[in-house]
């Protein structure tokens, strides 16, 4: 019953919410779609939280990723005793880093300035993610090799999901632990459109090729052909 | 030629009285919020001095501006690949204590507090968190030289910082601040988001609420900090040189309440095509260079040109009677500020004379004041000045100086009923109709003198009022900034 809550029901629920909530936020009131950075009201402790943080958790998220997308060249790549074990360790580093990052963040949110601009949205996200980095770390220390079995559990069962016919055999034996990191990852989705979360869905990159300054026209008919 | 019109301010130092009005009436308008109450869009700031925020002329702690490299000018600070390594965390951001705490009374103390020996006081609360707070800074700290030895002697410009515990030497003058909308704005050029631009009609540069993430780095790389981040709605905001106002031939808020009357605004004509030739210079050669692409709007040839790039008859005619580019470009006695920040700022500043009556040691009696003290007697230092408006050229500086000091002597003799002399007036490279035009804008020049902005016309550009603002409160809100659960 937990079992098809978590790998069936929550899924869906989540990604049906990501999936519509998300575009009729940014639609209807772009006005706070924003990373509420708290950095000008105090600095000290948000450096030794976001930094980790995010170069923790964007290149796990890429790892995750990555594996999902390509399982069959990682599965030939891990084939490899050496390369698992130095991949494993990197990631369990990083996942370190992660949970060292979100304690930082949620700790700094317990006073001052900054717990007087923490909205629920920030207290239910900030807690989430910490739970997160945690089972992610358990998982690493104590489930170990997760880069193999993730490859024929739950990358089989996510696709299961994508086809609309969920496989729930392939990770329902898995340990509880596993379970809750699931769900964890499922319910930050899930809050993803109501949270400052969006915040990384619209990466900044169109800079990149723009010249350094931009004009804005009011007249419709551009004069300038630039 | 790519001939481009742009809005531009003019102050006249020698008459700012440092009252702030200019500051409170923009703040009424435009900051009296949540979340903005530390924002001064408009300030005045004594100098020497700190200024607001704390040092920000400091580029060696707060990285703004661009610097030229070669032959290629850059932010200071991040390229457009460490501004990706740097988004999670900005090491050059100035924090709230650089502005100060913004903080009010406790006022239902002293109507609740219950009985006791000693009056009941109203004790300082912050306005972020509501909680008691000790105030060790705040707005105009340092105002009129107060703290001195911790503000105004760690002035970055000031070479001798002896002068300022000097009583016979000492000196200060007002220096009103807004967004300078510049021509190269550094703010613009470092927003991952593209969410900052420059108005191609009149040049105001605005910050898109729609579009702003709350990445900060225009805070950072305005080397003014004119750029400020929200703490309420989580994006960036600036002054937006009352565009409302301007774009229905009002004059902004500031200028319009500025009881000295220091203030000018009026449309220039520029060359955005040689802007990239302007930036490349040598730091002393940048006032020249600037100069040099503002355009004279009575030649035909500009004229042509601009209409070709469709600026309107009527913004053509008010760049004639701008009084901006008389005192910048004809006058030559207008100087933007830190121009060695390559963001080619767009408000000027007459630089200050007074008190002519130079320092205490050489003080001129009424009889000897006639003569008008040289420029070594002038008690504010020309290299002080040059620091500020000119990148550390002197005679730019000098030049203008010269100008205000024989506009002075001729106009005294003649009120006096003397026969004034016109060598001095050659000397400094002015005629008598100069002189006289220069008189009127700094005296009695009224308000359409003053401000000779043209109407925007937007009744005709086609673009319908947004739906979404029909009926709104004006601007930036329309719904509720503060998302969540
Ligand atoms: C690569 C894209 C990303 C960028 C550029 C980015 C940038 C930022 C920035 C600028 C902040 C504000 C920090 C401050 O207070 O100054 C922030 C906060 C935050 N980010 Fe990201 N982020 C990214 C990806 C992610 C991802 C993938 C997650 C999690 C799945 C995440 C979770 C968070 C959280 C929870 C906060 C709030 C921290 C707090 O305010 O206490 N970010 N992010
Ligand atoms: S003064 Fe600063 S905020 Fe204003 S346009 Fe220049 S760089 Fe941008
Ligand atoms: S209102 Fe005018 S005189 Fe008063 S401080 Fe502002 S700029 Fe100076």
């Amino acid at each position: 019953m937990l079992d098809v809550l978590i790998f069936a029901v929550l899924p869906y629920f989540a990604i049906a919410l990501a999936i519509f909530v998300t575009p009729y936020r940014y639609f209807s009131n772009r006005l706070d779609w924003s990373t509420f950075s708290t950095q000008f009201l105090e600095r000290r402790s948000l450096y030794w939280g976001s930094i980790p943080w995010h170069y923790g958790v964007v290149l796990i998220l890429a790892g995750h990723i990555i594996g999902f997308l390509f399982p069959s060249t990682i599965q030939s790549l891990l084939s490899d005793l050496s390369a698992l074990i130095a991949l494993e360790s990197i990631a369990l580093g990083l996942g370190l880093m992660t949970l060292f990052g979100s304690i930082i963040l949620l700790v700094r949110r317990f006073s001052g300035v900054v717990r007087a601009v923490t909205s629920y949205a920030d207290w239910v996200l900030l807690l989430l993610i910490l739970l997160q980095a945690a089972t992610g770390v358990y998982m690493g220390l104590f489930v170990r090799w997760g880069m193999e079995w993730y490859l024929h559990t739950a990358v089989p069962w996510l696709y299961s999901l994508l086809t609309l016919n969920p496989q729930i055999g392939f990770v329902s034996g898995l340990p509880l632990v596993f379970k809750l990191h699931v769900a964890g990852a499922f319910l930050i989705l899930a809050v993803l459109p109501f949270t400052k979360l969006v915040h990384f869905l619209f990466l900044p990159l169109d800079y990149l090729k723009d010249p350094p300054i931009l004009y804005r026209w009011v007249r419709r008919e551009k004069q300038l052909g630039k | 030629m790519d001939v481009r019109a742009q809005l531009v301010m003019v102050f006249n130092l020698d008459k700012c009285l440092g009252c702030h009005t200019c500051s409170i009436a923009c703040k009424n308008i435009w900051s009296d919020r949540r979340g903005a109450e530390y924002m001064w869009w408009n300030n005045v700031e004594t100098k020497p001095g700190a200024g607001y925020p704390k040092f920000w002329e400091d580029q060696r702690k707060y990285k703004g501006g661009w610097v030229l490299k070669g032959n290629y000018v850059k932010l200071r600070a991040f390229g457009k690949f460490s501004t990706l390594l740097n988004i999670f965390y900005q090491p050059y951001m100035p924090k709230l204590e650089d502005y100060y705490h913004p903080w009010t009374y406790d006022y239902a103390n002293l109507y609740n507090a219950p009985e006791a020996d000693d009056q009941p006081v109203a004790e300082p609360v912050s306005l972020i968190s509501g909680e008691k707070i000790d105030i060790e800074f705040g707005p105009n700290w340092d105002d009129d030289l107060s703290g001195s030895p911790l503000y105004a002697e760690n002035d970055v410009n000031l070479d001798e910082r002896r002068i300022i515990s000097s009583f016979g030497k000492l000196f200060m003058f007002y220096l009103p601040r807004i967004c300078n909308h510049c021509l190269n704005p550094a703010c613009v050029a470092a927003c991952p988001q593209r969410a900052i631009y420059k108005r191609g009609e009149d040049g105001i540069v605005l910050v898109d609420q729609n579009t702003c993430r709350g990445w900060r780095f225009c805070v950072s790389a305005c080397p003014y900090k004119k750029v400020y981040y929200n703490w309420n709605t989580g994006k960036s905001e600036k002054c937006i040189f009352c565009y409302p106002r301007t774009e229905t031939a009002q004059a902004n808020a500031c200028a319009h309440s500025c009881v000295g009357r220091i203030r000018y605004v009026g449309v220039i004509l520029y060359d955005a095509d040689r802007l990239d030739v302007a930036l490349k210079v040598r730091d002393e050669e940048l006032v020249e260079a600037q100069r040099r692409i503002i355009l004279d709007p009575k030649d035909e040839m500009i004229r042509r040109a601009a209409k070709e790039n469709g600026v309107p008859d009527s913004w053509l005619d008010a760049a004639i009677k701008s009084p901006a580019y008389a005192l910048i470009r004809e006058f030559e006695v207008a100087l933007p500020l830190h121009p060695e920040f390559r963001t080619m700022p767009m408000t000027f500043y007459v630089p200050p004379l007074s008190p002519v009556l130079a320092t205490q040691r050489i003080a001129y009696d009424v009889e000897d004041h006639e003569a008008i003290p040289d420029m070594e007697h002038l008690r504010v230092p020309v290299r002080y000045l040059s620091k500020l408006f000119s990148a550390g050229n002197e005679d730019v500086v000098v030049d203008a100086l010269q100008k205000l000091i024989a506009l002075r002597a001729y106009m005294r003799a003649k009120n006096l009923g003397e026969s004034p002399d016109e060598q001095i007036l050659r000397k400094a490279s002015l005629d008598t109709g100069a002189t006289e035009r220069l008189y009127r804008l700094f005296t009695v020049a009224s308000y359409h003198e003053r401000y000779t902005i043209p109407s925007l016309h937007r009744e005709y550009l086609d673009v319908a009022p947004s739906d979404e603002r029909r009926g709104g409160r004006g601007f930036g809100i329309i719904a509720k900034p503060r998302g969540g659960l």
